[in-house]
């Protein structure tokens, strides 16, 4: 049940290509989370709800014939706007960070019903011409749908973390974020901001959701699964910061891949959850 | 350049400011004294937007600003050094010099600006890319300074900008203040370090437990028993 | 001399016989021979009454939001389905034996979490829930459950009642009852007054005395075991247990719903939740409307935050109590005030009382003390001067616990105290305010008082502290406002209530932080007399000001501090002439000019 098996190299090395693929999509989706918990100072739970939302969309879309990734020029707009609305909301009633996190759960039940309601509890795995893409690299198989997450997770980080670093925007973020009111001396306006923020932050999510399409299999009970890993990944990160996420959860998912190929697939969440508990325990300060 | 009338702050529960009226002449360099307790930050705090009034009125530059939004108040010609400095301590100081012009007036500025203040503060040079919250006191108090004229201010306030920091670097602080105000800025300073503050103000006010209790010249403050009994109670 | 007493409280035994006698009432219900449907509709409304009554005991009173409960129930479950299916135990006995691990497993997270500084809110929350899956995943893997599960079908059912169901509901009965007792014992001891104190303001509440480390791991001790007789009896219930139904995020949410619905600072509160949501849950259910049924507890959960964010409990109380029109009565207070015991060798007026050497902090490599020698008198009232950043407020907190020096010491009526506990400080003797009131929002002003009394003064049952409480509020010219909350107080009335609250755990030093700022001249004079008062009554009294004529009407006295370090003492009018002093306040290069 639990025994050790020393699996060979070739099954080493794509397990920990595997690792590496599924620690992007990881990453990916601990990006928005990350900005929003750390510039913003809201959790939102309901990023995994507007991720999986975002992936039925885009099922639904492709049985109707529109391609995977050209159905990311409806999503990403529309899910802007839906973040941009919820924290305009939250917002308006004063939610403290702490009750963000009970509202947000809230959401993601309305969302997980809604998704329910209209796709069945029933599995949907999204077919698409991606997905019959299978190169062999150095002896290893490369999967198309998996390099197009992994692709679409560094560059987001990327563009992401240079916004932050180099633009004037990103620096008002920052200023905002570490002291509100002498941010707003120099000008800088933070509701405006914020809504730009968690927008941008919701349309991660939902490309994020139109990566979990290409590659997953879709049930409404499986926005859970998610929660804990990620946010394994955003705490190991830092919060506010847009590469580390994407670091953060390549470490955690090639750790979960060789363990799944040394021991028993259902050992993984051991090391993300023993990771997050480690972490939460040695560095609280991170997270505050 | 700028009136204020008959200000109340309410600050939590309790009053800070009970109708505070004085007003700063062209470009003068105007200080305001008091002992701790007083009111100064809640003063300076509202005239840079962080604070709102609950009653009386700021007009600078003939334009009753009161009621504008926070982000307003720097558009408006008014930029703050605050009490404590207040930087962005995990940003660089040439990040948080950046963040003084990040509107659209000073940005357009931000080279030659960013070179005044560096001639300014020579010192600062060395220091750009590292973090604000590593430098020494002195050096913040200069990246503070430098942040608000970045911004390209027509009047900079200034919150107890000696606080914590050795008499020799206050003295060169207190220097770089006056050439700033040569150079046209009016300036408001609010300080606890009387002697100092006197010697580079042209008018002081003295505020005591929110109110003004005296004006005019340094040299007839210091001779006042006001002064004095509000410092010494003696 | 005899203290005042006033009327027995009749309502003292009012609510937990109420509670056992409606459980007595219910127990009759399988005697009506209603369909099995109904027992078991009743057996999920009590477990999940136990289930939320039990997470509100931590997490309800204290603010520690823990998302772990399903880690607790299910260590209940799994400790009981391996007892009965592997070494055949009878039911009943693995119902103890739950509750024992449940407990253990439960006192060893908090043993280290709570250790760490900084683990609040959010954090705390995550890292309980991350627990519950790190179980999960452990169970699943070992041969406790081995992925197979555990069935339960073989072990034979006691026979309390008519049905299998019913006995079910009869055990259930039995835990809801036994819970919701504990739950409104713990509400109005000792220990309850200490848990709502760390939910309002833990640090203030350390220094004032409530042991709050202690406290926090009994409530979660307490809440643990109650989680694990729930999932004892919910094993056999089931029938066959698996680790994908227990350890997942479904029972903690559920319960943070059901408690923070019914109202969280109320006993009943997440009972009240739990009978609400089961309901809705049920007849969603049964109407074969689950998925909407989801929807509608995500609908609930988001109005309850926006509109009702304090429960429907508290709701009902506050309509409950506008109809009356007779507020209920604060109590008497005791006749005359008795003076504040001598102790040890201090006793004589003028001794040393307190003895810092050395005393030094630094935060991040500044030096906020630089190493100060200051001795304070019994019976003396001693000023602590200097211009802004000096390090006055940082000897007070030091002193009184809430930061730890960086070396030097502190001796107390000859115990060194340097280095220990905020709350064993308290109860030394030493008390201090601060100078933005800290008072416990969600309390009265009278069980603000109160708290101090129990916790620094060693007063341990609720009724008699808010005895002596008010008696405070009466020398604090305070007694009209016993039943209000702060926020109904003005400032002057909150830094008043500050000083009630620092005189009730009698201390014989009492540290006061600028406790004039932002108060109007005539308030200063009453404050002023006030102070004196409290040292006319026994205590020494060394405070932090600016407001020099009071310092200069007040002080025996003073000490002025510059730059962390001591700069001069002596007597007020004497020490503010001299040129030191004045440079300090006033700046350089007018030493000359300011004489008279």
């Amino acid at each position: 049940m639990s025994g050790f098996t020393m699996p060979s190299a070739t099954l080493l090395a794509q397990s920990i290509l595997s690792g590496v693929f599924v620690g992007a999509l990881y990453g990916l989706l601990g990006l928005g989370l990350s900005l929003s918990w750390g510039l913003l100072r809201l959790i939102n739970l309901a990023h995994f709800a507007f991720a999986f939302l975002a992936a039925y969309l885009c099922y639904q879309m492709a049985q109707m014939g529109v391609d995977p990734l050209l159905s990311l020029g409806l999503i990403v707009p529309l899910f802007f706007a839906i973040g941009a609305g919820l924290h305009w909301g939250m917002m308006k009633f004063q939610i403290t960070p702490f009750n963000s996190l009970l509202v947000t759960f809230g959401l993601t039940g309305i969302v997980e019903a809604l998704i329910q309601t209209i796709w069945t509890a029933d599995f949907r795995k999204l077919e698409s011409s991606y997905g019959e893409h299978n190169f062999k690299v150095a002896g290893l198989y490369v999967p198309l749908p998996e390099l197009i997450t992994l692709g679409l997770a560094v560059s987001l980080s990327f563009v992401v973390w240079a916004v932050l670093r180099y633009t004037d925007l990103g620096k008002a973020l920052r200023a905002s974020a570490e002291d509100s009111a002498v941010a707003a001396a120099f000008g800088i306006n933070e509701k405006r901001n914020a809504l730009l923020l968690a927008g941008t932050c919701s349309a991660l999510a939902s490309i994020a959701g139109v990566c979990l399409a290409l590659g997953f299999t879709l049930a409404p009970s499986q926005i859970y699964a998610w929660i804990g890993v990620v946010f394994a990944a955003v705490m190991l990160g830092g919060l506010g910061r847009a590469l580390a996420p994407l670091i953060a959860g390549i470490v955690i998912g090639v750790s979960e891949a060789v363990t799944m190929a040394v021991t028993a697939p259902s050992w993984a969440p051991l090391v993300s959850f023993t990771l997050l508990i480690a972490i939460l325990l040695f560095r609280p300060g991170r997270a505050a | 350049m700028l009136e204020v009338h008959d200000l109340q702050v309410a600050y939590g529960q309790a009053r800070a400011l009970w109708g505070v009226s004085f007003e700063l002449r062209g470009n003068e360099l105007l200080c305001v004294v008091g002992p701790n307790g007083a009111g100064k930050t809640t003063l300076i705090n509202t005239l840079a937007g962080m604070l709102r009034a609950s009653a009386g009125r700021i007009v600078f530059e003939g334009r009753d600003i009161t009621a504008l939004p926070p982000h307003r108040f720097c558009e408006a010609g008014i930029a703050i050094v605050p009490e404590g400095r207040r930087l962005f301590a995990s940003m660089s100081v040439r990040e948080n010099l950046e963040i003084g012009s990040l509107l659209p007036g000073a940005k357009a500025q931000r080279a030659p600006s960013m070179d005044a203040v560096l001639a300014l503060f020579p010192a600062l040079q060395p220091k750009l890319g590292q973090a604000a919250g590593e430098l020494s006191g002195g050096q913040q108090q200069m990246v503070a300074i430098g942040r608000a004229l970045m911004a390209r201010p027509r009047l900079l306030l200034l919150d107890e900008p000696s606080l914590g920091l050795s008499p020799l670097i206050v003295h060169e602080m207190f220097a770089a203040i006056r050439r700033i105000n040569e150079q046209g800025t009016a300036v408001l300073l609010v300080e606890q370090n009387v002697a100092m503050a006197l010697r580079v103000s042209q008018r002081a006010y003295v505020l005591e437990e929110g109110r003004m209790v005296a004006d005019g010249t340094p040299d007839e403050l210091m001779q006042r028993d006001e002064v004095r009994r509000a410092y010494l109670g003696v | 001399m005899a203290a005042a007493v006033g009327p027995r409280e009749p309502s003292r035994w009012r609510i937990p016989l109420a509670i056992v006698a409606l459980g007595a009432a219910l127990a009759f219900v399988p005697a009506l021979g209603l369909p099995a449907f109904y027992d078991s509709l009743l057996y999920l409304i009590l477990h999940w009454i136990v289930l939320a009554t039990s997470w509100n005991i931590l997490s309800g009173y204290t603010g520690y939001f823990s998302f772990g409960h399903g880690a607790f129930f299910g260590a209940g479950i799994y400790t009981s389905a391996t007892l009965m299916s592997r070494w055949d135990w009878p039911f009943l006995w693995t119902l103890p034996v739950a509750a024992a691990v449940a407990c253990v497993l439960g006192v060893v997270v908090g043993a280290i979490v709570f250790r760490v500084k900084g683990i609040r809110g959010e954090v705390f929350a995550l890292l309980t829930l991350a627990v519950t899956f790190v179980l999960g995943t452990i169970i699943v893997n070992t041969p406790i459950d081995g992925g197979n599960g555990v069935s339960l079908a073989a072990v034979a059912i006691p026979k309390f009642g008519p049905t299998p169901s019913s006995t079910f509901y009869l055990l259930a009965l039995i835990a809801a009852t036994a819970t919701l007792l504990v739950a409104w014992a713990i509400a109005v001891s000792k220990l309850g007054a200490g848990l709502f104190a760390i939910h309002d303001d833990e640090d203030a509440a350390e220094v004032m005395g409530v042991p709050t480390y202690r406290y926090k791991l009994v409530a979660l001790a307490i809440s643990c075991s109650l989680a694990g007789v729930a999932g004892g009896i919910h094993a056999l219930f089931l029938n066959y247990v698996t680790v994908g139904e227990v350890f997942t995020i479904t029972v903690p949410l559920t319960v943070v719903l059901m408690s923070v619905l019914g109202g969280t600072r109320h006993w009943a509160g997440p009972a009240v939740g739990a009978v609400v949501i089961t309901l809705l849950l049920y007849s969603f259910t049964a109407a074969d409307y689950a998925v909407a049924g989801k929807a509608m507890i995500g609908v609930i959960l988001i109005a309850a935050i926006l509109f009702m964010p304090d429960g429907i409990l508290p709701r009902l109380q506050r309509l409950w109590q506008r109809r009356r029109s007779d507020r209920p009565a604060p109590p008497l207070a005791r006749a005359p005030l008795p003076t504040v015991p001598a102790h040890g060798s201090a006793a004589a007026v003028g001794g040393v009382l307190l003895q810092a050497r050395g005393l030094a902090k630094s935060f991040r490599g500044v030096k906020a003390l630089a190493g100060v020698d200051v001795e304070v008198r019994r019976g003396e009232i001693l000023g602590l001067l200097g211009p802004n950043g000096s390090g006055k407020s940082t000897f007070i907190n030091v002193v009184s616990g809430h930061f730890l020096p960086s070396g030097g010491s502190v001796v107390f009526e000859g115990k060194e105290l340097a280095g220990r506990a905020a709350h064993r400080i308290a109860s030394a003797g030493i008390s201090r305010t601060y100078q933005i009131p800290r008072p416990f929002a969600h309390q009265t002003v009278l069980d603000n008082v109160a708290l101090a009394a129990m916790f620094g003064g060693g007063i341990n049952t609720p009724a008699a502290a808010r005895r002596e409480a008010m008696s405070w509020l009466v020398f604090a010219g305070l007694q009209d406002k016993a039943l209000d909350r702060p926020d109904a107080l003005n400032l002057h009335q909150r830094k008043f209530l500050e000083l009630a609250r620092a005189l009730a755990s009698r201390p014989r030093l009492v540290l006061l932080d600028e406790v004039l700022c932002g108060l109007t001249p005539s308030e200063i004079d009453d404050a002023v007399a006030l102070v004196r008062r409290i040292r006319d009554q026994g205590s020494t009294v060394v405070f932090v000001e600016h407001v020099m004529r009071a310092v200069m009407a007040l002080t025996d006295r003073v000490v002025v501090f510059d730059h962390g370090e001591l700069l001069a003492e002596g007597l007020a009018s004497e020490v503010m002439q001299r040129p030191e002093v004045m440079r300090a306040y006033l700046g350089q290069a007018d030493v000359d000019s300011g004489h008279a």
